[in-house]
């Protein structure tokens, strides 16, 4: 009995776009899961996963919101919750912001989805099972002062959130994409966002599945001409958390700057990958990666820089620090470029190891002991990157984060 | 209440190299103690036994406050034992707020915020940098003054200052030692200051001043020593093999 091809079929059936979906199944069932030997999935436990008993749910379960939700939802200027992927609410108006239903297989570059993520064989699932596609549209020249929040809440079985948005000419928004739930669940979100020219989009994607969760993410940014895209992604749950970004920088002058951070304990696996594409000339990108892995948990960050003929003048940086909190742990670095404009600039860079005895000595010294130096040189690291949050919503990341941070074991050899 | 640090036969080791060959040397609180020295005579190495940096590997001797042992405690222990070091290159700890380092170290969060504001305008520290991350983005100056916000925060019985004056224009050095100065009779603290110069010790009376050369003091004088040393240099008081 295989739980998930039939509730898949069940729910493809039952959608009257059915034809387009059924084709992005078929990729799926034809390719199938990728192994550990496909190069780009070779640090995923997919072994693992089970995926035929999870089930495609028809309808959106109940969910109620965490504590931190409910503060989070406080803070914005618009809510949006989706569950299971279905999206429940729409939230107030809110003026120069659109927010609409679409349950067609585009992407926003036009192309359909199929196509433009076909070798991606869970974009191809969310292709075939996603509900719909949230679609938020902030109006050209329109400066959006409080945040948007798109709450994703999973309950149990596969779910395939869909988010899109679209900030027009020199408009401005800061959007939070937030994940929780998702107990034995398969969350596969695919967002897109397109930054029109001159606009900025301020994006915070924050993952705070339960531990039991598999979260597949891909997210990819189109940035125009002198466009801003800000992208933090902070991820502390899932057991396997597999964060793909991509960001293609198509107009001269578009700008990009990300930062991931993630926590791994238990035995998490994290895997972040990324890729800058930059396309038109005097384009930059700020790449930031830190995370932390404790107990037996294992990270891996691989990063493509990629450069076209002709992006002359392109700025493209990339950092990656890793902290080990365990001897067991285990963190790997994989970052590559591919370079065909000889008039770049390009930098990486990336550390893998221990808490620095010797900021913890100086804490010490002050007085402090040794276990309140580690937490403040952990809930530090991860501080920096948050670091770059808009104010309203910093201080309530952060004590979030500190929570999660405050279980965590320290570990030296 | 008056306390007395008291070191002595401090012998310590540095990657194999045995650099404080006996150390002694005494002092109760209230009280201003200067350390000179040539470079190379081990001062720095004292300021880090002291206080238990982990690259410094202490051979023979005692360290006490009030006849407490500090060399077989932790760091912390040090501390909160009374013992604080104000580095010559402190650390930057970034994502760490010296407001989020002083309530662990043991500050009362209730008042905290008021008292750096307090420390800052004594030592004349632009406010809006207690809110940077600890030591990042500030000059060196600056460090020094936001390590004596710690200090004027958290109080401690002895203040240990690892050469305060590398750094600081005339004018900070001034303000420094005022500060300092004044922690002698606000809270009984004593303070050791290790220095190379005499400039700090114009403001910063010292009662005693302990020329150090080859890890060993060699000689013990009142302020008029500072005057001795700068104008004849620490030649006389170097020790000579034995």
């Amino acid at each position: 009995m295989n739980a998930f091809a039939e509730s898949a079929s069940t729910f493809i059936d039952d959608r009257p776009d059915a034809a387009a979906r059924r084709r992005a199944w078929s990729i799926f069932e034809s390719t199938g899961l990728p192994t550990t030997s496909d190069e780009v999935w070779r640090y995923a436990p997919l072994g693992d996963l089970g995926l035929e008993r999870f089930e495609v749910p028809s309808a959106p379960a109940s969910a109620p919101d965490s504590a931190f939700a409910t503060q989070l939802c406080q803070r914005a200027g618009l809510v949006i919750r989706v569950v299971d992927g279905f999206c429940v609410s729409t939230g107030d108006l809110l003026e120069g912001v659109s927010v609409e239903i679409d349950e067609s297989n585009d992407s926003l570059t036009g192309e359909s989805l199929l196509h433009r993520y076909e070798s991606d064989t869970f974009a191809m699932l969310n292709a075939a099972l996603a509900p719909s596609a949230t679609v938020i549209r902030v109006a050209a020249g329109v400066n959006v002062a409080e945040p948007i929040v798109v709450l994703n809440e999973s309950t149990a079985g596969a779910s395939f959130p869909r988010t899109q948005i679209v900030v027009g000419r020199g408009a401005s928004v800061t959007v939070v994409e937030y994940f929780e739930g998702g107990g034995d669940a398969l969350v596969v979100p695919v967002s897109e966002y397109r930054v029109d020219d001159n606009a900025s989009l301020r994006l915070i994607t924050y993952q705070r599945l339960d531990a039991s969760a598999w979260h597949i993410a891909r997210t990819t940014g189109f940035i125009t001409r002198d466009a801003r895209l800000h992208q933090a992604i902070i991820g502390l749950g899932a057991h396997y958390d597999r964060s793909r970004n991509d960001a293609e920088l198509v107009g001269a002058g578009a700008s990009n700057e990300l930062r991931t951070t993630f926590l791994g304990s238990g035995d998490q696996v994290h895997d972040f990958r990324t890729r800058q594409f930059h396309v038109a000339p005097r384009t930059t990108s700020t790449l930031l990666s830190k995370g932390a892995v404790a107990d037996r948990s294992r990270s891996v960050y691989t990063g493509l820089i990629e450069i076209e003929k002709g992006a002359k003048r392109t700025d493209a940086r990339q950092t990656n620090h890793n902290l080990l909190l365990s001897p067991a742990a285990h963190a790997d670095s994989v970052p590559n470029l591919e370079i065909r404009e000889n008039d770049v600039m390009c930098a990486h860079a990336s550390t893998v190891g221990p808490l620095d005895e010797l900021q913890c000595w100086y804490l010490e010294s002050r007085g402090v002991s040794r276990e309140d130096a580690q937490r403040l040189l952990i809930q530090g690291f991860f501080y920096e990157m948050l670091s770059a949050l808009p104010s309203e919503l910093a201080e309530l990341v952060e004590s979030d984060v500190a929570s999660v941070l405050a279980n965590v074991a320290v570990v030296t050899s | 209440m008056s306390s007395t640090l008291k070191i002595e036969g401090l012998r310590v080791e540095v990657a194999g190299k045995e650099v404080l060959k006996g150390l002694n040397l005494t002092m109760h609180s209230g009280e201003v103690h200067a350390i000179m020295g040539p470079n190379g005579s081990g001062k720095s190495t004292l300021a880090h036994a002291l206080t238990g940096h982990p690259g410094y590997r202490v051979l023979d001797g005692s360290v006490t406050i009030d006849d407490a042992e500090l060399l077989t405690m932790s760091p912390t222990a040090r501390a909160r034992a009374g013992l604080m070091l104000v580095l010559q290159q402190p650390f930057e700890i970034p994502g760490v707020r010296s407001f989020d380092l002083l309530i662990a170290a043991g500050a009362e969060p209730a008042t905290l915020r008021a008292r750096m504001l307090e420390e800052a305008r004594r030592i004349e520290l632009a406010p809006e940098l207690l809110d940077r991350f600890v030591n990042v983005d500030l000059s060196g100056g600056e460090r020094k003054r936001a390590e004596l916000v710690q200090l004027g925060v958290l109080r401690p019985k002895f203040a240990l200052l690892d050469e305060i004056d590398s750094g600081l224009d005339v004018d900070a050095l001034d303000v420094v030692a005022q500060r300092l100065m004044a922690a002698t009779t606000e809270w009984n603290c004593g303070v050791l200051a290790i220095t190379h110069f005499r400039r700090l010790l114009l403001e910063l009376t010292p009662t005693m001043i302990h020329v150090m050369s080859d890890g060993r003091i060699v000689a013990i004088g009142g302020p008029e020593l500072a005057v001795t040393l700068e104008r004849d240099g620490y030649d006389i008081f170097r020790s000579t093999p034995a």
